[in-house]
């Protein structure tokens, strides 16, 4: 790679790199007790290990683990659903896919906030229950947000998630379904063999790559959970943030700590897609 | 679709329905509590209807107003900053082959997937430094550093497709370099540079941690005052600044939408 087209491409690699480069590595020397506040000035492992062994730690990343599977399953599975039953070129099925993926644009801090007017204790939901008579006042309306299980944050993601995962499905569907569902029917395969045995897994494989992005970025978001999530257990976003500003000096090295963990996150699940990937078969000429 | 799963007669008008509900309801009672004068439990539509906090919109008084121009001020140059800067980027890499090419690939891709909220604790004390912080300037640099991956990445596919012939052609004919970038390779280009402009200006919208933490508190987008607003208990006010932050996306991409149907193809 020596051409002046090739050294032109590796600094443009550099180029992008280097802030990402920049930021991890100050992070992981204030890991180590040597940059920021606090700071011992020698090299040691004793924070990362007291930090990630803390229960707060290790319950707030379980817990935002949890809302990023389940957020990104539902969203997945809904999107499969909304390809699948909206895939003619009737107007209905064009007007539906418009639909699912209004919210495209629409920032993740929107959607919490709605979220939390419409799912809220005295949000929308529970004035219709409260003119219903169903409830007698907000406290009478289940917790779906600051929950436990982060059932108002999930929902609110799911919302959000739902027209990229969408937009990819009619892409997969566009693309590579055809061809392999005309083929299944012709050999005398049932709808519901073609479907379950074709279309779906052409669908998943296809949406894998996308499914882990979202899935990374909500194991990864700051501001959803914010508003939405609970302070007990503390998600890791908000534990990193939290650390990051808080008034005693010594506590805020921990969120350099934390800043990896969550990176970590990130890389593990990029890394999971490749393997996963790897060890599936290829689509590529079944249908010849 | 004759044979393909899809859905039935009954089920795809049940299924519309359904996603109308679904997608506009959360911004229907966005709209609605942004127009009350307080949303106070059990009324539906809160005390007052009325242009409430819009008017300080109308007045320019309050914070909406200077929060959307901020937002605006950081998306136009972020995206500005991110399409201009993601060309040359993503043509480099697209020199690249064979493994380098996936590497440089990889390079872009790392500024989009690594959260915001670990990059900005890692990189606030590098602005800090740099005398950055809590200035419009920083957290646009800020917010260039996702929005740049994300460009680069796309004019990478755009360059992996495109026809270079016609610039070969040109420099035949004796054409200077600044002559072709600017009389053949940007008008070709239009399209991908609309395109990328509003992607960088859709990250720098949404941004919240990088702005949190770079800004410092003193430069406040309406990411900032909405939080601010929703910590506060201002509900009109918060669902005021989410509903502003619905709109020029949304705009954006309907009038993109809607220019390139009518315009020709340049780039295949």
């Amino acid at each position: 790679m020596t051409s002046r087209r090739g050294r032109l491409g590796i600094a443009a690699a550099a180029i992008l790199t280097a802030p990402v480069v920049v930021g991890v590595g100050y992070a992981v020397a204030g890991a180590l007790g040597l940059v920021g506040p606090g700071a011992s000035g020698r090299p040691s492992l004793d924070r990362t290990f007291l930090v990630l062994s803390e229960s707060a730690v290790i319950e707030g990343t379980l817990w935002i683990l949890w809302v990023a599977a389940a957020s990104t399953l539902l969203a997945g599975v809904a999107s499969m659903g909304i390809a699948v039953a909206l895939r003619g070129t009737g107007r209905l099925d064009g007007l539906g896919r418009a639909l699912a993926v209004l919210p495209l644009p629409v920032p993740h801090l929107v959607a919490a906030v709605a979220g939390l007017l419409v799912l809220g204790q005295s949000g929308f939901f529970a004035r219709l229950a409260f003119q219903a008579g169903l409830i007698d006042g907000p406290s009478g309306m289940p917790a779906l947000v600051y929950d436990p299980l982060g059932i108002g944050l999930i929902v609110a993601l799911v919302w959000k998630e739902i027209p990229f995962l969408s937009l990819v499905a009619f892409s997969v569907l566009g693309t590579r379904g055809d061809a392999l569902e005309r083929t299944a029917r012709g050999l005398g395969a049932s709808g519901r063999d073609v479907l379950f045995r074709v279309t779906l897994p052409i669908l998943w494989r296809g949406m894998l790559p996308a499914a882990v992005a979202v899935f990374t970025f909500v194991a990864g978001s700051y501001e959803a959970a914010v508003i939405l999530a609970p302070s007990d257990p503390l998600p890791l976003p908000l534990l990193t943030w939290e650390r990051f500003v808080d008034a005693g000096l010594d506590r805020r090295g921990d969120a350099y700590v934390l800043a990896l963990l969550g990176l970590w996150i990130a890389a593990l699940a990029v890394v999971a897609h490749e393997v996963v990937r790897a060890k599936l078969p290829s689509l590529e000429g079944a249908h010849q | 679709m004759k044979g393909l799963p899809t859905g039935s007669r009954l089920l795809r008008p049940a299924l519309v329905l359904a996603l109308a509900a679904w997608t506009l309801l959360p911004l229907f009672v966005l709209v609605v509590v942004s127009f009350s004068g307080g949303w106070r439990f059990p009324s539906l539509l809160g005390a007052d209807p009325g242009l409430n906090a819009w008017s300080t919109l109308r007045e320019g008084s309050g914070r909406l107003l200077p929060a959307l121009y901020t937002s605006l001020g950081l998306g136009v140059g972020t995206g500005a900053l991110a399409a201009l800067t993601g060309l040359p980027l993503g043509r480099a890499l697209s020199d690249l082959r064979g493994g380098w090419r996936l590497l440089g690939a990889a390079c872009a891709f790392l500024p989009v997937a690594a959260p915001p909220l670990a990059l900005a604790v890692g990189l606030q004390f590098t602005f800090l430094r740099a005398g950055l912080g809590g200035s419009v300037l920083g957290v646009t640099l800020a917010h260039l550093i996702p929005a740049l991956g994300y460009t680069s990445l796309f004019f990478l596919g755009v360059f992996s497709v495109f026809d270079r012939g016609i610039e070969t052609e040109a420099r035949r004919l004796g054409a200077r370099s600044w002559q072709i970038l600017a009389r053949i390779t940007m008008p070709l280009l239009r399209r991908p540079l609309a395109e990328a402009f509003v992607l960088g200006f859709l990250v720098s919208w949404a941004q919240v941690p990088l702005t949190l933490l770079v800004g410092q508190g003193r430069v406040r987008p309406l990411t900032v005052e909405v939080l601010s607003w929703v910590e506060a208990g201002q509900d009109p006010l918060a669902a005021a600044g989410a509903a502003l932050l619905v709109l020029p996306p949304l705009l954006l991409m309907g009038a993109a939408a809607f220019a390139f149907r009518r315009a020709e193809v340049v780039a295949p």
